[in-house]
């Protein structure tokens, strides 16, 4: 599904020029789970942030779907985003004024669904995340795996193939942040490929695969046992 | 997605009401101001646009060529406009028109009317619809009289007024009229504003019968509509043939005084004032002035203010738009494309703006009727409503919100989407466009406070400057009667003088500034003193005039009734000694109407008998005891001014039960013909006081988010030891600096347009630096007053408290 290959982007501030990605290669089949790890700033994020198409690389390719996506310009990006690509933040990024169902219904209207069947998806979506009974509340009433919650509710509406989570349980205890882990392992179950961007080992252990990372290159990559058994 | 646009506009609205409060708040005050000031300078510039040929019709006027240059006048000799038809190709139409205000009785009733005389193509050029009675022309025979609607109810009440007969007091006796007509009542937006409109040849003896061939009298204006095929400019050339053959006495005389003919070889050039412009046009000796500048300043303050508000908007716009920035990022992440978010911020500030216009005119509405009474105007909104103007108001409007609400909204819609996400803003550098327009605001209300403050001293100048004569204390009285006037000034006299408070009594056929009855009048003449022509202005007086209105005498003496040869002697002022350039002015003697030799006997001091405008010109008193005096001047003792005003309507009252006493100071009087320079001031006093209030709103909308972004940086430089001073300064300093660069920008601007303005008067202020320092101090205390509000506040927080926020 996805193939990159010598994937660079620089940094360039005043004096300094910062190589966030040095020629960093890797492939993600269709339906995996794959943790990403590293030190702080060897450029996780930066990836995560190219693969999600809200970046556009320095250098080398970017396979998604069979179709080389470096150099695409914002519209088109945006575009192949909204239908393709749900995102999970560390720091959620609700809308702060709109009510748990209208943040999940965003994508939704980007993308022009219609009124009546937004209704029925966003309603079965948070049925299944079990939410249902917070919809008419604003983000700021809910506690912070609530939020979530809600924010991997409007990540999969749209049904994307490909799920990016950066650090989601970052800012979640451990009780909040397994039911996070839970979901996302449910949603991969069910087909939606999944890369997850994790300080913590224990959460690295719900992926197929770990790719650790240091400075902007990948340094290793291992299967996980569990899976391989499977 | 409208709706959900809808939804998260109103929301955001009131999680940030304050700013939403002020931004409505100033919008509503801006459009208010805007309306009203709109709606009056419309009112002004749509004058006579009511006329159907209003694109056709004109004034004549003539520049004649003199000794000292050219000379302006638009009074014309009786037979001018019958000849200049008949003689001139292209006049479709003409009419002389004169006006006056006789008294008009109807059985028991008497009143004053405001008339005009006019020729029957009066009501052919002009469009005033005739409501009733002889509907082909009202002016169609002599000894008619048409009235308007509102007239007709006053005199007539509801009976049918056309066909009864009305009597007009005339060279002193009582002449029957027939009511032709009733006309629609005058438009507010009318340059000719009357009650009544009589045939012109039933003006009274003096000036119609006595002039009715003479080329050398002038004492009307003449208007005429050209034919489609004729231009302006081409009628103007052919006229100087009419020109050379009927006033070729003048031009001799001007030949002869030493006048150089004009650019082609003219002495006398008949020149066509477009009828549009009239009400802007001031006419004096030397020149005809189309003067806009009331309304264009008017509406100018209108946009300043307009503009001010939207500055508040824009920059409060990019300011809440930096604390959404996470919510940009997210939609921008799920796919919303540039043009969907643009819709989005503008849909926001299209809804505050069409609430603020809904206040706004509201608002307007509500004090339509103060702004009438205080700008003395009867703009109204139904006056001035036409498709042309609604749809300009809307498409104004459309522009505003496009711009005011629209840029935010594109820069917003244009961040960087990781940016964004992050929170963080793209480049510092808008903060430069915020300051700048936050300095331009300060450099409109600075310039506009320093307006305003020319604008007091030079109003306060002319109220107050000794003019030379006397008048705070005399009191001058219109002699309107139906009784002898010279007649009527005897009986007045004898029942004042030597009663207590009362000091002396004369009169004379002029007024000085403006009176009750709202009449001004010039008379101006000219004659041969050895070889030369000299103009002076005439003043028809009786004995005790220069002692009643303390006007100081320096040579000679004033008319004394022990001289019965004192009807052929005049008193004339310095400005007319110059003029005859004798060493001994008492020694001038002169010829007038080629036989009788008048003589000087006296000189007064020059005063200013005219507006302070003029500089001060020639002026000369005669004694003729047959020229009628339309004018009672009383002077009385300095205590007990209004007890004695009160003694002089009593014994009105009882020589003239019938007509009202119009009595008045001189000094009110000159207060009633600075009428335009206080409607200015007004309007721009008003105009800089919305402005430093809404730039200030402005400005405290910005403080209040500087000081929130800084909180955290206040906390911890009071932790490492600043105090609570260095805090505020620190805080105040960046918009203080605004102002002080707003004031360099300012003041020289402001020293430029009130020095051009200025120039308009012939007497004046100084500017001095004063002035603008002032302006720009007002300013500067203002907008620190504004911000200390909460810079101190912040900078007296508990550090502990601001750290804790982060
Ligand atoms: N907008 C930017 N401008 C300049 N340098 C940047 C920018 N974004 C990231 N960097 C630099 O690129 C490098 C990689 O950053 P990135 O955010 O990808 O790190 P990360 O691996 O996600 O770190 P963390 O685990 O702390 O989130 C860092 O050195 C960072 O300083
Ligand atoms: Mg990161």
């Amino acid at each position: 599904m996805i193939t990159i290959t010598d994937l660079e982007k620089y940094y360039a501030t005043e004096e300094v020029r910062t190589i966030a990605l040095n020629k960093l290669s890797f492939k993600v089949n269709e339906g995996e789970f794959v943790a990403i790890m590293g030190p702080s700033g060897c450029g996780k994020s930066t990836l995560l942030n190219i693969l999600g198409l809200l970046d556009d690389p320095d250098g080398g390719s970017f396979v998604f779907n069979g179709i080389e996506v470096a150099g695409f310009n914002e519209r088109k990006r945006a575009d192949l985003r909204k239908h393709n690509i749900g995102f999970v933040f560390q720091s959620f990024n609700l809308i702060d004024e709109l009510t748990v169902f209208e943040n999940v219904e965003l994508p939704l209207i980007y993308t022009g669904v219609k009124p009546a069947e937004r209704k029925e998806r966003v309603d079965a979506v948070l049925e299944k995340m079990q939410i249902m009974h917070r919809r008419k509340h604003f983000p700021q009433q809910l506690s912070g795996g609530q939020q979530q919650r809600v924010a991997v509710a409007r990540a999969v509406i749209n049904n994307p193939k490909l799920i990016l989570a950066d650090e989601p349980t970052g800012n979640l205890d451990s009780s909040n942040g397994n039911e996070v882990m839970d979901l996302l392992t449910e949603l991969n179950e069910t087909g939606t490929t999944i890369i997850m961007v994790t300080h913590s080992e224990h959460d690295a252990k719900y992926s197929h695969r770990i790719i650790r990372m240091l400075d902007g290159q990948k340094v290793t990559e291992n299967v996980l046992s569990e899976y391989i058994s499977k | 997605m409208i709706l959900n646009y809808f939804k998260i506009a109103l929301r955001n609205l009131w999680k940030d009401r304050t700013f939403t409060f002020l931004n409505v708040i100033g919008l509503s005050t801006a459009f208010c101001a805007a309306f009203l000031l709109g709606m009056f300078a419309i009112f002004g510039l749509s004058f006579d646009q009511f006329h159907e040929n209003i694109g056709s019709i004109y004034e004549v006027y003539t520049n004649s060529q003199t000794a000292k240059g050219t000379e302006i006048s638009n009074a014309n000799p009786i037979p001018f406009a019958e000849a200049l038809k008949e003689e001139v190709p292209g006049v479709k139409k003409i009419t002389r028109v004169a006006n006056g205000g006789p008294l008009v009785t109807f059985g028991e009733k008497t009143l004053k009317l405001d008339v005009l005389w006019a020729d029957r193509d009066f009501f052919d050029i002009f469009s005033f619809p005739v409501v009733g009675g002889s509907k082909i022309n009202p002016l169609q025979n002599k000894s008619s009289i048409a009235i308007t609607r509102t007239t007709a109810q006053k005199i007539f009440g509801e009976m049918n007024a056309v066909g009864q007969t009305v009597t007009m007091r005339r060279d002193n006796e009582d002449v029957p009229f027939v009511v032709s007509a009733v006309i629609e009542d005058i438009p507010e937006a009318s340059s000719f504003q009357f009650d009544a409109i009589l045939n012109f040849t039933d003006l009274p003896a003096s000036f119609y019968a006595a002039n009715k061939d003479r080329w050398d009298a002038h004492n009307h204006p003449v208007y005429l509509q050209l034919d489609a095929e004729t231009s302006a400019a081409k009628f103007e050339k052919a006229t100087a043939a009419f020109s050379n053959l009927h006033f070729a006495d003048d031009i001799a005389t001007a030949k002869r005084d030493g006048a150089k003919p004009n650019s082609d070889g003219e002495y006398r050039q008949i020149h066509l004032l477009p009828f549009e412009d009239i009400s802007f046009t001031d006419f004096n000796s030397n020149s005809s002035k189309v003067n806009k500048t009331l309304p264009y300043l008017i509406l100018g303050i209108a946009f300043l203010i307009l503009f001010i508000a939207s500055v508040n908007f824009i920059n409060m716009g990019i300011a809440k738009g930096s604390q959404r920035l996470r919510e940009i990022g997210m939609r921008k992440t799920l796919g919303a494309s540039k043009g969907q978010l643009f819709l989005q911020f503008w849909g926001e500030s299209i809804f505050v703006f069409s609430l603020s216009v809904f206040f706004g005119g509201l608002l307007a509405l509500l004090l339509l009727d103060k702004f009438q009474t205080l700008f003395e105007t009867k703009a109204s909104f139904a006056l001035i409503a036409s498709p042309g103007i609604v749809l300009g108001l809307l498409l104004s409007l459309l522009l505003i919100t496009l711009i005011a609400g629209g840029y935010p909204a594109l820069l917003m819609s244009k961040l960087d989407t990781l940016l964004a996400l992050k929170g963080k803003l793209q480049h510092t550098g808008k903060n430069k466009v915020r300051d700048v327009l936050m300095a331009v605001q300060f450099c409109i209300a600075i310039l506009l406070i320093s307006g305003t403050l020319v604008l007091w001293s030079q109003l306060d100048f002319m109220r107050t400057k000794d003019l030379g004569f006397n008048k705070e204390q005399v009191i001058t009285l219109p002699l309107n009667t139906k009784k002898d006037r010279a007649q009527l000034l005897q009986l007045l006299r004898n029942a004042l003088e030597g009663k207590p408070g009362i000091i002396s009594v004369t009169a004379a056929d002029n007024i000085l500034g403006l009176g009750k009855d709202g009449r001004s009048s010039t008379i101006v003449m000219g004659f041969d003193y050895k070889g030369r022509e000299v103009k002076t202005n005439l003043l028809n007086v009786d004995y005790d005039y220069p002692k009643t209105l303390d006007i100081e005498l320096i040579q000679g003496r004033a008319f004394n009734k022990q001289y019965a040869s004192d009807s052929l002697s005049i008193v004339i002022n310095e400005a007319m000694a110059k003029e005859f350039g004798e060493k001994d002015p008492l020694s001038v003697r002169f010829l007038l109407n080629d036989s009788i030799q008048y003589s000087v006997i006296g000189v007064v001091k020059d005063y200013n008998f005219q507006g302070l405008n003029k500089t001060i010109e020639p002026i000369s008193y005669f004694m003729n005891p047959s020229s009628p005096k339309y004018y009672a001047f009383i002077k009385v003792a300095p205590n007990n001014l209004s007890q004695s005003y009160d003694r002089v309507k009593e014994v009105w009252n009882t020589l003239e039960p019938d007509t009202e006493f119009l009595g008045s100071f001189l000094d009110e009087n000159i207060d009633r013909t600075l009428k335009e320079e206080r409607k200015m001031t007004t309007m721009i006093s008003a105009g800089s006081i919305l402005a430093i209030i809404l730039s200030c709103i402005g400005l405290f909308a910005i403080s209040l988010l500087v000081v929130n972004q800084k909180r955290k940086e206040i906390g911890i430089r009071k932790v490492v030891g600043a105090s609570t001073s260095t805090i505020t300064v620190l805080l105040s300093k960046q918009f203080l600096k605004l102002v002080v660069f707003a004031f360099l920008i300012a003041t020289p601007l402001s020293w430029y347009l009130t020095t051009q303005w200025l120039q308009n008067y012939a007497y004046h202020i100084n500017l001095s630096v004063w002035i603008f320092l002032a302006a720009g101090g007002i300013a500067f205390v203002i907008a620190l007053a504004t911000i200390s509000v909460r810079t101190i506040q912040a900078a007296l927080q508990n550090p502990v408290d601001s750290l804790k926020t982060e």
